[in-house]
């Protein structure tokens, strides 16, 4: 059942090509139909009990195994969910995009590499899976082909494996003080030696986090963020801002709780320094956000600033933190997918890459700017939608466990950012559904069924969930004690 | 069956606004009639609350919504769901020209949820939620007419809803970590208990920011005074009336829970209140737009149930006065304004200009509207037998009271600015109605004379029907407003009455006839004199007010705007687009050999 998660979606990105159906009407359904059925077996196998599958050996002590515990159960719903409402909306997208098959493929392959990412049971599967999700990810940012996308891509790649690297010479040095790189929730350092050697191995550390911290757009590995979405197709930004760059966070989690531990990094400078560096990026990110002027662009920074409102509440080392990261990763997705969508319909229907350009928009695009109005004001975090859930969380947990100047400077540095996120976000919507002026210079333009379903979904998911929140917060808290 | 019936309080607006909108798509007439009977419905369903509630407080809770029925509550979600009910009856006339009304009632009636969310809540947490609700569906109102000027407003309401909550928010993060709890009726022994008290004064000093501000405190008022007469009437008299109390909650919440007795808060507020008021009065003087005046009017008022509340925490257990005095100014102020407001509605629907050189003269010969009105000048203006008097004999009294216990003189300043801030009100309102029902206009009276049948049945009855409960309430004092009083005290925590209240003591009498005095003489010197100036051999009103005493023009947009993005902006950036660290490591990577020179 794990390999068929993995299996399903790669066979099919690999096929899709080669097969070559000349009907575009049959080849989305199948495409749909693969990954439904893909959603199916990742949420049957999030609701089954734990299992694990070795796939192979490659040398003493080194091999590749697949696992399902809490952490992937929550990851492999997201991921399968979030890459079959965009493929959904790609549908209809990609229509005014060339080579679409191509574009499809990679969708699927990078969904596999997702997948195994988030079902790696020890660090050689994660890296491979990592490495392997940045090759499969990059063409759907060099898409169009043309030399900005081209550069964009490059960065990309450039930023992902150098990050990469980085971590792969922590997993090294860490390989020597533990029993073993399979994934245990608390870590399975050898403390005593850990301790002992502690002068070369808390450095070793915090650049491994850092250069998993790439993908995450974390400061100072962001760059690659807002030059790769703007490039990309939208339904491809949308996974990658959404769904790939959580790839880093997953690594991070693994990285951080399940193979050091919190423990050996509570209090060290290295929990400082991250500490620092996650602030500086929530707040650079939505800062950037509300300079930008191109919409996609402003969205990417956004996503730089999220993300590592994640990073803060899981350098925070307690449960509370945890649990307020976990919250945000869901949250995160929801609104972030949503608003990528939107933001691609907004281009597909009318052209408008600005935000500037979109006065009016709401009275043309009425649905897509709904959604795009509830996904912002989960981002923001205004009560009830799910955004403040996880702001709650992040801000308590500041406030109960951490000691000094990081009890005052979090809760603001989070709300400071909020208000940014209203800044560069509500605007869209006000001026989009009150232009002002003559009302009849708005017509309503048709929106199809297949872009503005997905978005819809997302966005009442996003404040439903805040509404109806026990189940996630009840799952995530118990998730999060398991890890700290 | 009780449980369900407080969750329909909140549930059966928002739910029903949906359907009334796709009402709206189909035909205006039918969508007008389910908004009245929307409306309808629920003041029924509050007043049956109310009347279950006889027997004792009951609660509910779901997922996390703590709800509860108390006397205050009780009398606020009637006084709200009441002028729901009225501004509906006004609306279908008052909107009968406009554009995307659809949009407007959709709003309206999920404000009106949420507003009922705010004053049922149990704990601050679930008042949060339903104030951020409640703050963003009323936004459209105020964008209602898409002119530049209502939508700047909108703006600025809208920044302040957003920076409100969020600094509101931070205070209670703060007041959680300190306390461990939010339900409002374990805060005050919570509070009591920390020993940190900086740090529970900064929590306050957050949570005040948010409720202060949508409730027209100093120095937040700034939306107050543009939103009010750019929103449409109906709006504007639930903006006011209703909206501005929700901000009063967690002011109540602030000063008769979490720091109920604590006397540094007392007088921080004291001064808030004082300046308020006092400022709210001067800008409604000062006013030359109908209903510019009555917003500023709002703030002014706001600002004695402010006073009112600073003394509830200076007076101690001996606070019975103040704490009658907060709620019933509370009720009267609702009320009053929702006269004031639909009266400028009607008189705007026909004229279309709020400015008031340009409708006076409307009101002569217009016995509704000169009725209404009338009432709600001398309601607000505080002249005994209609209920504005009660409520500010008793604040004033309690004032007083504080200062012949203390003795302090600034007390004694206070007082006498409370008085002369009464009197401003007096002198406003004589403006407004001399202005509109005495003065005669010199370029279209004629005009406005032929204006006979100035409004439909319905609004008519709506008039009618909420100016008549003010002289009723104040002239059946004992009884009625006695009676609304008490029923606030479980939640505003007065102490116990002494004895009643004679409020047509010669002693009661004489404050109310300094405010009088004061007003009489303001508006013969100031407003006739200082304030109208001639034009073309006309005495028009003049706009006296200075440009740069704008708070928003001045301080806060340049601020927010400009000097923050301007300072933050390139300090982001440097991190932003890696200027330092990308050039280091270039540096570094070339010295090393690793890329070669692009030359």
């Amino acid at each position: 059942m794990l390999l068929t998660a993995v299996l399903i979606p790669t066979l099919a990105g690999l096929l899709l090509p080669a097969v070559r159906i000349k009907n575009r009407i049959t080849k989305l359904i199948l495409l749909m139909a693969v990954l439904a059925a893909e959603a199916g077996v990742c949420v049957t196998l999030a609701f089954g009990g734990d299992a694990s599958f070795h796939i192979l050996r490659i040398t003493e002590g080194l091999s590749l195994d697949l696992g399902i515990d809490g952490l992937g159960r929550l990851f492999i719903i997201l991921i399968s969910v979030g890459w079959l409402l965009t493929g959904l909306f790609a549908c209809e997208y990609m229509k005014h995009e060339k080579n679409e098959d191509r574009f499809f493929a990679f969708m699927l392959l990078s969904e596999g590499a997702m997948l195994m990412t988030a079902l790696a049971a020890n660090m050689a599967t994660l890296y491979t899976a990592y490495e392997l999700l940045t090759l499969v990810s990059m063409p759907l940012v060099i898409h169009s082909m043309t030399k900005e996308s081209v550069s964009a891509a490059l960065k990309y790649l450039f930023y992902s494996i150098a990050g990469a690297f980085l971590a792969l010479l922590g997993i090294f040095f860490l390989y020597k003080y533990t029993s073993s790189m399979s994934f245990v929730p608390g870590g399975s350092l050898d403390t005593a030696a850990a301790v002992r050697d502690s002068k070369i191995l808390l450095p070793v550390i915090f650049a491994a986090v850092i250069g998993f911290g790439a993908k995450a757009g974390m400061y100072p590995l962001h760059g690659w963020l807002p030059t790769g979405h703007p490039a990309a197709p939208a339904p491809a930004s949308a996974l990658l801002s959404g769904l790939i760059a959580k790839a880093g966070v997953i690594a991070v989690i693994r990285l951080v709780y399940y193979v050091v531990g919190a423990e050996f990094l509570r209090g060290t400078w290295v929990q400082t320094a991250l500490l620092i560096l996650a602030l500086i990026t929530v707040f650079m990110g939505s800062m950037m956000a509300y300079l930008e002027k191109v919409l996609k662009k402003r969205l990417a920074y956004s996503t730089v600033s999220q993300l590592s409102y994640i990073m803060v509440g899981l350098f925070m080392l307690s449960p509370a933190g945890v649990q307020g990261a976990l919250l945000h990763v869901i949250f995160h997705v929801l609104s972030k997918v949503c608003l990528f969508l939107t933001a691609g319909a907004i281009i597909y229907l009318t052209g408008k890459t600005e935000a500037g350009q979109l006065t009016g928009i709401g009275k043309q695009l009425p649905v897509t700017m709904w959604c795009f109005t509830l996904a912002s004001l989960t981002l923001v975090g205004i009560p009830p939608t799910g955004g403040f859930l996880s702001k709650w969380y992040l801000a308590s947990a500041a406030l109960k466990g951490m000691n000094g100047a990081f009890k005052w400077l979090i809760p603001v540095v989070l709300l400071v950012s909020a208000l940014l996120t209203a800044g560069y976000l509500l605007p869209i919507a006000v001026k989009g559904f009150f232009p002002g002026g003559d009302n009849d210079a708005f017509r309503r333009i048709h929106e199809p069924r297949v872009m503005w379903v997905p978005m819809v979904i997302l966005a009442v998911l996003a404040v439903a969930l805040g509404l109806f929140s026990s189940g996630i917060a009840d799952f995530t808290g118990s998730l999060a004690s398991l890890m700290c | 069956m009780r449980n369900i019936l407080i969750l329909l309080l909140v549930v059966f607006p928002m739910a029903s606004a949906p359907a009334v909108w796709l009402a709206g798509r189909k035909n205006r007439r039918s969508r007008d009639f389910a908004v009245i009977a929307v409306t309808f419905i629920e003041l029924c369903l509050t007043i049956l609350a109310a009347v279950m509630c006889f027997n004792g407080e009951y609660a509910a809770d779901l997922c996390g919504i703590n709800l509860r029925l108390d006397g205050f509550r009780c009398v606020y979600t009637v006084i709200t769901a009441f002028m729901w009910f009225m501004t509906a009856l006004l609306s279908p006339e008052y909107f009968a020209h406009y554009h995307n009304t659809d949009r407007y009632f959709l709003f309206c009636l999920l404000t009106l949820g949420a507003t009922q969310g705010v004053f049922l809540s149990a704990d601050l947490m679930t008042a949060f939620l339903f104030f951020e609700v409640m703050s963003l569906a009323s936004f459209p109102w105020v964008a209602q007419d898409e002119t530049g000027d209502a939508l700047r407003a909108a703006n600025t309401y809208l920044a302040v809803a957003v920076i409100g909550g969020l600094v509101t928010l931070m205070g209670m993060f703060l007041l959680n970590n300190l306390t461990g709890t939010l339900v409002i009726d374990e805060l005050y022994d919570a509070c009591k208990a920390v020993s940190n008290r900086g740090t529970l004064y900064t929590a306050g000093a957050c949570i005040l920011f948010g409720f202060g501000a949508k409730a027209g405190m100093f120095p937040l008022h700034i939306w107050l005074p543009k939103a009010h007469p750019v929103a449409p009437a109906p709006a504007s008299a639930l903006l006011s009336g209703v909206l501005t109390k929700a901000g009063v909650f967690g002011m109540i919440v602030l000063c008769c829970h979490i720091f109920r007795y604590d006397e540094v808060w007392g007088f921080a507020m004291l001064i808030v209140g004082v300046i308020t008021m006092v400022w709210g009065a001067v800008l409604g003087v000062l006013s030359v737009n109908l209903k510019r005046t009555l917003a500023c009017s709002s703030m002014s008022q706001i600002g004695f149930i402010l006073t009112g509340l600073s003394m509830c925490c200076l007076l101690g257990h001996e606070n019975a006065l103040a704490a009658r005095g907060v709620m019933l100014h509370m009720v009267n102020h609702s009320l009053i304004k929702l006269v004031l407001f639909m009266t400028a509605g009607a008189i705007y629907m026909n004229v279309h200009t709020l400015d008031l050189n340009k409708l006076r003269g409307f009101g002569r010969n217009k016995p509704i509207l000169h009725f209404a009105f009338l009432m709600g000048a001398l309601g607000i203006g505080g002249i005994p037998l209609w209920n504005g008097y009660i409520s500010k004999t008793l604040l004033h009294e309690s004032i007083v009271e504080f200062y012949a216990e203390s003795g302090l003189i600034w007390i004694k300043i206070a007082e006498w600015l409370f008085l002369i801030a009464g009197g401003l009100t007096v002198a406003y309102m004589t403006k407004l109605y001399v202005c509109i029902f005495v003065e005669k206009n010199t370029e279209c009276q004629e005009k406005y004379d032929g204006i006979k049948k100035s409004l439909s049945p319905l609004s008519a009855a709506a008039l009618i029907g909420s100016a008549a409960v003010l002289p009723l309430l104040g002239m059946t004092s004992g009884i009625t407003m006695n009676r609304i009083a008490e029923l606030g005290q479980s939640f505003i925590h007065g102490g116990e009455l002494e004895h009643a209240v004679n409020y047509f003591s010669l002693e009661n009498l004489k404050g109310g006839g300094i405010s009088l005095a004061i007003g009489v003489t303001v508006y013969f010197l100031v407003i006739r004199g200082f304030l109208m100036k001639k034009e073309n051999g006309v005495r028009v009103y003049a706009d006296r007010l200075p440009k740069w005493l704008d708070l928003e023009d001045k301080v806060y947009r340049p601020l927010l705007l400009k000097i923050l993005p301007g300072c933050l902006g390139p300090l982001a950036r440097v991190f932003g687009e890696n200027k330092v660290l990308a050039p280091a490591g270039k540096f570094i990577a070339s010295k090393l050999g690793l890329i070669k020179d692009e030359k």
